[in-house]
This record gives C-alpha cells, structure tokens and sequence, in this order.
C-alpha cells in the first residue's frame, strides 16, 4: 500500500500548567516546543486544548492518567512524567488515496497507528532525557526555569531529529536488551575481569559489559541498565564502530606496552598522552538507593565494550585512565576474541523448519530476542509483513490492559499467518507462521517444538 | 425441534470433519445461502465513513423512494406541529427530564458531575446540538449538566476549526468517544472493555434512535432554521427509546452481531403462518413489510417485493415494540422512520399484538398514511385464520419453550456459543447457563464476546480466527465466507476437544438450520 504522507511527528511539546497562569502569560507554560519555528499562537493553542482534554477527562475518572487523543488527522500522546509536567507528541495519521467510484478519496489511517507503541517511544523520551540530565524537578531544585528550558531544547533537538517513528514496533514497547549467552568458562572470565576491575579501582561503582550490541554482563539496576543499553545500541556503539572502520582497529602507538592490545576509551581520553582527560558524560541513575550521578567511561578492545560508572564527586585525571587502560587493554583484547572464537561456534544454531518467527520479552531481566526482526537497527528490515508485525503489539496492549498473570491468544489473520501470543510469569513470547492449511492443533505444536529448542529451561503454560 | 432436511446429507458432510477444522481444510459446514435474504447481510462494522449521511440524490432515484417521501412530506409536518397526536409522545407523562420548567426540587443547584455516583457510572452517554444545547444524557439531568455539555461543544468546535475532527480520548480505564452527524454530537464515556468501533456503533444505533422519531430531514430543517433550537421539545418520549437501546446494546448480542434471533419454530410451521398474513394482506398496496415478532425474536417477515430490511432498522422496530407497553393495550398506528430504509421519511405502522392469549406482535409497515382501517380489518383476518390452523397454539409453544441450553447439544466442552449466519443476517444461541445465567455472569460472557467480535472485525486487520485463554473461559471466534461462530470454554480446555466442540456444534446447527433460521425470503 502506497503511502501519500508517512506517519510523522507534527508538534513535540513539554508544558506545566502551573505557570503562566495568568491571562496573556499562557506562554511561559511551554518550556519546549517542536517544532521551534511554530509560531506562539499555535503553541499556546496546542497547549491549551491538551489542558482541555485533560481536564475535561478528569470529570470523570480522577486520577486516571490521560494517555491519548484520537482525531481523524492525527493522534495526540499524552505523558506525565513528574507532578504537573505533560509531554505531548502529536503525530499526524499517514493517509493513502484509494479510487472511489471513478473518485481520488483521501483515507485516514488512523489504525495505522498503536497507542502503546507510540507511548512507549514518547516515555523513552523522557527516560532518555533524565539519564541525561535528571528529572525536570532535580534541574529546578538546582538551577531554575531558564536552565531546563536550555537543556530540554539542546537535548531534545538532536534526539527528535534522529526519532524513527515510521518503523517503530513491539519492540520500542518493549526497549528490551539482547543478551549474549556465553558458556559457564567465558562467563566466568568475563565476570573474573568485572570483579578485578572493581576491587582494583574502587571508584569504579557499576560495571557492565557488552559484546558488539549484546549485554553480557550488568551491575546495573534493570531499569537504568534498559536505558543505558539503548544509548549504547543506538548512538554511541553505531558512531565508534563507524570511526573504526575508517582507522581501522590499529594498535596503540605507544611503545611502552609490550604486547599488541586494541583497547581504546570510546569515552575519556583520545590520547593517554595529553592531559586532556576529553569529555565524559555524566548519567544520572534512578535505580538503588535513590538517584545517583555518575561518570560514564567506557572503553572498548576489538568487540567488547565496558562500562564503567564512577561517581561523579571524584575527580578524573589522566592518570586514572593510565592506569585503567594498562589493566584493561591487553585483559580485554584477549577475552574479546575469546567470545569471538566462541561466537563462531555457536552462531550456527539450527534454523527453525517450520520457518517460524518469534519475539521474546522477559520483563524481570529486560532480555528480548527476535527473529523477526533481520538486524538491529530498526529501519523495518523484518522478516515478517508489517501488518502481520502489527498483531503482536495488539496482543501485547491486550496482555497489558487485561493482566493475566498467565495467557495465551491465537489469531489466524486474512493471509493465512498464524500468530501466537503467550504470556508466562512476566514473559511474553510471540510467535509468526506462515501456513496456510494448518490448523489450531498443529500451530499448537509448533510453537510448542519451538519452546523446546529455543527455551528450554523456561516453562510456559500450556 | 424438528428438521426437514434429509440429516444423512449432512452427517456424509461432517464425517470425517473431526479435527480438521478449525481453519485446516474448510469442509462444508456454510449455512445454506438463501437465494434472497429478506435481510441486508452484515458482514462488518459500520465505520465512520460508511456512517455519513445517504446522499439524496441517490435516493430519489428510486421510484417507490420517492412515492414514500412524497406521502410523508405531510406527516413529517404533522409531527413539528402537533406532538400530541403522533405516537412518540405517547409517554410525555412518564418523562421528568423533558420540561424546562422541572418541577424537581431547585435545591441542587450543585453540578451533578461532582457526585461520585455519576463519576462512576460505567457508561455515559450524551447528545447535544453543534451549538451545544443538551438534548439528552442518559444518567442525570441534562438541565445539571450545562458546563459539561459546554465543554464537549467547546472541544468539537475547537478540533473542528482546524479541519480536524475529534474521534476519541483513551484514558487509563475510560473511553471518551465522539460522533459527530450533521448539526448534533454524540458522546460516550464508558469505562467498559469496548472498543472505539464498538462504541461507535452504538452511538450511531442511538442517533439512528433520534432521526427514527424525526427524520433526518426534519432534523436537518430545524437545525438549518434555528441553530439553538431545544430539540428535547420534538423529542418527548423519545428518552425512553433511547434509554432502552442502550440498554440493548449492553444486553442482546443482536446488536453486537448486526443479527437478528428467529424464534425457533418447524419451516412447515413457520411458512404457514408467513403464508396466512400473504393471504390477508395481498390486496393490499403499498404494503412494505409485516413483520411478526414475538419475546424479541423474529417469527416472519415479509417485504414488498425489492425492498429489503436492513437489519440496524428492525433492531429499532424491535426497540420500539419493546420498550412500549401501550402496544399490548390497543392496536395502535404511529410513524417510524427507517433510517437505513429511507432516513428521509416516515413510514406508516400498524403496531398490535395478536391476541390477549398470544403475545407475539404484528407491524405492519406502509407509506400511506390512510391505510389505518384496512390494516386494522387484515390484522384481525390473519389472527382469525391463525386461530383456526391453530399456529396461535405453535407461536405460544414456541415462546413458551425456554430454549436450548448449551447441555442439550451433547457438547460439554462449550459453556455458550453464538452463531451468525451471515447471508441472512441471523443469529442463534443457546440459553445462558451456569455460569452465566446470572446478570454479572452474561455480562462478562457479552464482555468476551465483544472482545472476540471487535479484534476478529478490527478495521485495519480483520481476522479469521481468534483463540483467547483468559482466567475465567476460553474463547474461539471463527469467520469463514458464510457464518461466524464465537464459543465460550471451560478455561482449561484443550484445543483438541476445542476444535471437536466446534465441530458438533457446527453439525448440530446445520441439522436444524430450517427450524432456526428463516431462509427463505417471502414478500407479498
């Protein structure tokens, strides 16, 4: 189906109605706005008519959150992320033209597009946001209004810029972390370095650790960890594996180490050299005890990839990365290519005959795996149709508004695909086949025969 | 019940059926298709853009359209100016709301949505006009309700400067939805499990309500002359349909199905009595349908060759003979107009039940309005002959019968099922059972069938099948190219014994597919 105008994001804005109050203030409400060029009438009425909304739902259900408006030329997210502030992400609905009796009609596709998902997109925005920079109140309680309105609008114009709203799907509902399974040896050599490294640098407070974009190790808390990876994934890990490829993973000039290593800081000092300890972001956690700030270092040696977050009252100096990059570079090439040879092995997992696909979302980890989707940069390379992909959120907003603790839902679609959504003690697991004279006993044992090969260990109800 | 159809045809069919279906290889369960169907069949929701306004033009193609706005012109001013002689205001005295000048106590002067009662009521429904004067709310009075109704005007017209329109708010656990037709806005906030297109279909059921007692063309013509007219005025009596339609649309599956429930009668039964009223009625022209209906199922119908029924419009012929116990104390003559048939004028109907001793009802439906006293004479002719075959004897045995529990069938594994034959637009199911006999119990079971229902007919992706294991029952919806068939299991059934329940029962209906389904199409 072709298209005429693609799902798009139309305004973006964050306001607190607890400013401006006052007629013909109305303006100091709005401490963000998307587009920046929009005129300030059309902010303020924007705004105005979501304060409208959410008043007028409030009549009849208080304390309900108000989560979205539905017109027939766009939809309206609406998110509270802390007392009094709203965000809105106002989407304008794709259309397709189709041929009525001889007659161009312009149709509204509005079912197009899943509230969940794009709720989901909108959320992470804001958990983006605060990793970043804090919570709106915390900016406040330290600076004032002028500051947040500065932070919001630097942090938000690069992040809206490069939003994929178009291919969002089951997984932005998810923002799971693929994890990498290792086997008893490597693992433990992975988390032997962890521990070394944390009792050699005790400033070093959390630790985590990746192969290419798969966790292998955490010592964050899940929630933190699930917004952290989605950093890494999407932006950091993209750009440095792009800058090495065009330098090429050389090793260190420098002469005073005897072996070869790889290992470099994807955040910290460019050169161990200078003085210049190069910039280094600060994140703030929310999980443990309360909201901590930490330096984010991360150093990286062929494919692996370590964290390391150190708290923000210490202070960095060249020597610390010295020091660091002598105990990292050579322990880190050498269990990188471990992995790697191990990879190798078992990259060759057997295929699924029945060509089933499936998505799997554990929510006490955050670990998600998918075979439907092709690779991890979700630009809508899936192996399955879209709207067949669209199903599996549906099922999912149902698991979510009905909350089974145990469930099982199987639809048959129009073309003949089979979908099978199961939900286990906070596991969700999908699964897509394509066949068209099977039937309900048959997808049935299916899916069952791919529980056995894919998750073993892991009991779903029948 | 018994069936006229040879039953060794239909077992050769369903041999070797057994778990095959449902969705392997289709085997020949589809209902009979009838070469006519006296009914439109459904096969979808009414969407949005489906919903808008027929257009004229189209309409006035039609000779026999055009003969039936012709007539009706003149009653259609009747009604403006004279409400007391027109049926729908049969009932001004039962109504509280209606008059401005409420005689209920001025004391509350409070705005009724600060009660916590009519916060929590599980489903709102409100009309007002473009210019946002009340017209109806179904908890509260509409006078205690000004700001709201304000507010909702306000939030239609503000959406709609921008040559948007409002379609629904989604908060967590209430649903606000909005449609907005020609000069008046509907309202619903409900915080049941329904969906939008669901709820959308009911506030057009609601609306179709409204032009039914006004036409749509007295309708546009007031708004088109006073914008700020109080339509509450034309509309005396009409809360009570309304009232009782939305109680239907949360309590039959017809309405949910798009369907019609036949009573259960033999085919050589029921085309006795559908050829007795063609006897008596034949002479007489311009006669659109009879329609006899008895405990809200339908026992016949029978149509002016070229006209058919939609089934939305016999939905409301059904509303009017339920919530009006007048009919039961005389036969009475009162236009109703069809919005689906024609929304643009009234038609003619004589409304009586057949006798004190058999309490099924007889409407007879004409575009003159002159046709009282020969209506009058057929009726009384049709009962007398029935009388004598002694079918008044089958009708009452019939709604007598307290219908088929699931148990009957030999299917343990279903707890209920509801089949839709689609091509006739006819449903049928069994009698609620335990444990959805009681009032909470058949209202989860409407609950879940309303789930199966909106996503297997789910605008952008409908589907074929749909198996859904909940905590309290498991469900199957199955869509094939000639019925639909939704069952309610024991939770932990497996989908085995599923798919062979499914099976009997589709064996079990097409047995006696002649004694529960009306397929044939008789007209005059």
């Amino acid at each position: 189906m072709a298209h005429d105008s693609i799902l798009s994001l139309k305004y973006f804005y964050i306001f607190n109605s607890n400013y401006g109050q006052k007629e013909g203030e109305e303006a100091q409400k709005i401490l963000y706005f998307y587009p920046p060029q929009t005129d300030l009438d059309t902010q303020i009425k924007n705004v105005g008519l979501t304060e409208a909304i959410i008043k007028f739902t409030d009549t009849f259900n208080s304390y309900q959150k108000c989560e979205s408006l539905h017109t027939l030329k766009t939809r309206q997210l609406y998110f509270q992320p802390e007392e009094g502030f709203w965000m809105v992400q106002v989407l304008t609905v794709p259309t397709v033209t189709k041929v009525k009796e001889g007659v161009d009609h312009l149709e509204y596709q509005s079912d197009e597009i899943q509230d969940n998902i794009y709720w989901s997109v909108l959320e992470q925005v804001y958990r983006s946001f605060s990793l970043f920079n804090g919570t709106f109140s915390k900016i406040l309680e330290e600076s004032d209004l002028t500051k947040l309105r500065y932070k919001l609008a630097s942090y938000l114009s690069k992040y809206l810029a490069k939003i994929r709203l178009q291919h969002a799907d089951i997984l932005d509902v998810f923002h799971g972390i693929q994890f990498l399974p290792l086997d008893k040896k490597t693992f433990l050599h992975v988390q032997t370095l962890v521990n070394l490294l944390e009792c050699s640098f005790p400033r070093v407070q959390h630790t985590a650790f990746l192969y290419n974009d798969q966790l292998v190790w955490s010592g964050l808390e899940p929630d933190d960890m699930q917004v952290l990876y989605r950093y890494l994934v999407s932006s950091l890990l993209p750009a440095q594996m792009e800058c090495e490829l065009q330098g090429g993973p050389m090793p260190r000039q420098s002469t005073s180490f005897s072996a070869l290593h790889y290992g470099r800081f994807a955040s910290g000092p460019t050169n161990l050299q200078n003085t210049d300890i190069g910039k280094i972001p600060k994140v703030h956690l929310r999980g443990g005890a309360g909201s901590a700030v930490c330096h984010l270092v991360i150093y990286r040696a062929l494919s692996a990839t370590i964290c390391m977050l150190i708290d923000e009252a210490v202070s960095l100096e060249i020597e610390f990365f010295q020091r660091l990059d002598v105990f990292l570079g050579q322990r880190l090439t050498k269990l990188a290519s471990e992995i790697a040879e191990q990879c190798s092995h078992s990259s060759s997992t057997v295929p699924v005959e029945s060509g089933a696909k499936f998505v799997y979302y554990n929510q006490l980890n955050r670990a998600q795996k998918s075979t439907v989707h092709l690779d991890n940069r979700r630009n809508g390379n899936i192996s399955v149709p879209p709207d067949v992909l669209k199903i599996l959120a549906d099922l999912n907003a149902d698991f979510m508004d009905r909350k089974p603790s145990t469930g099982e839902t199987i639809v048959k679609t129009m073309n003949d695909y089979w979908v099978v959504g199961k939900l286990s003690n906070l596991r969700e697991f999908y699964v897509v086949i394509h066949q068209k004279n099977a039937n309900l006993i048959e997808i049935n044992e299916e899916v069952k025969k791919l529980c056995d090969s894919q998750f073993k260990s892991i009991f779903f109800n029948e | 019940m018994a069936s006229s159809r040879n039953e060794d045809d239909v077992d050769d069919k369903g041999e070797n059926a057994e778990g095959k279906h449902p969705e392997g290889n289709l085997l020949n369960f589809e209902p009979e298709t009838p070469v006519e169907s006296m009914l439109v069949p459904t096969d979808n929701f009414d969407s949005f853009e489906q919903e808008a306004p027929p257009d004229p033009t189209a309409l006035q193609g039609d000779d026999n359209l055009a003969e039936c706005q012709k007539i009706t012109r003149n009653s259609s001013e009747t009604v403006a100016e004279d409400p007391e002689k027109n049926g729908t205001s049969r009932s001004m005295s039962e109504l509280s709301l209606v008059s401005d000048d409420s005689s209920e106590p001025q004391h509350v002067d409070e705005e009724v949505s600060n009660n916590a009662e009519w916060r929590s009521q599980e489903k709102h429904v409100f009309i007002l006009s473009s210019a946002g004067k009340p017209i109806y709310s179904r908890h509260g009075s509409e006078d205690k309700l000004v700001t709201l109704f304000g507010v909702m005007q306000a939030l239609v017209s503000f959406i709609g400067d921008d040559g948007d329109t409002v379609r629904s708010i989604h908060t967590h656990g209430t649903l606000f939805v909005f449609l907005i037709k020609g000069p008046i806005i509907l309202a619903c906030v409900c915080k049941t499990r329904e969906s939008v297109s669901q709820i959308t279909v009911q506030l057009n059921y609601v609306y179709s309500q409204i032009v039914s007692v006004l036409t749509l063309e007295q309708l546009t013509r007031i708004y088109e002359q006073r914008r700020n007219y109080d339509l509450r005025r034309l509309l005396a009596g009409a809360e009570r349909l309304v009232d009782h339609l939305l109680i239907a649309l949360e309590t039959q599956p017809a309405l949910l199905l798009g369907a019609v429930q036949c009573l259960p009668l033999t085919s050589t039964t029921r085309d006795a009595i559908t050829n007795t009223i063609v006897s008596c009625c034949n002479k007489i022209k311009n006669l659109v349908f009879a329609i006899l209906v008895g405990g809200n199922q339908l026992v016949t119908l029978i149509r002016m060759r070229k006209f058919i029924l939609h089934p939305a419009d016999l939905h409301l012929i059904l509303n009017l003979v339920n919530s009006s116990e007048s009919f039961k104390a005389a036969e009475s003559w009162t236009p109703i107009c069809l919005p689906k048939f024609n929304s643009r004028g009234f038609l003619h109907a004589h409304v009586s039940y057949l006798a004190e001793d058999c309490q099924a009802c007889l409407l007879l439906l004409t575009v003159d309005p002159d046709l009282f006293f020969p209506l009058s004479e057929a009726k009384q002719k049709i009962v007398e002959k029935l009388r004598r075959a002694s079918l008044l004897q089958s009708i009452n045995a019939a709604l007598a019968h307290p219908g088929t529990p699931v148990s009957q069938l030999g299917v343990p594994e279903a707890r209920h099922f509801l089949y839709k034959c689609k091509a006739t637009a006819q449903f049928w199911g069994p009698v609620p059972a335990p444990p959805y006999q009681t009032s909470e119990g058949a209202k989860r079971l409407l609950d879940q069938y309303r789930v199966l229902h909106h996503r297997l007919h789910a605008p952008s992706q409908p589907l074929k099948l749909l198996y859904l294991q909940d905590h309290a029952e498991t469900m199957l919806g199955w869509i094939t190219t000639g019925f639909e068939l939704y069952v309610a299991f024991e939770p932990l059934v497996t989908k085995a014994n599923a798919i062979g329940a499914v099976n009997k029962i589709l064996r079990w209906i097409k047995k006696d597919e002649n004694g529960l389904f009306i397929t044939n199409a008789p007209t005059f």
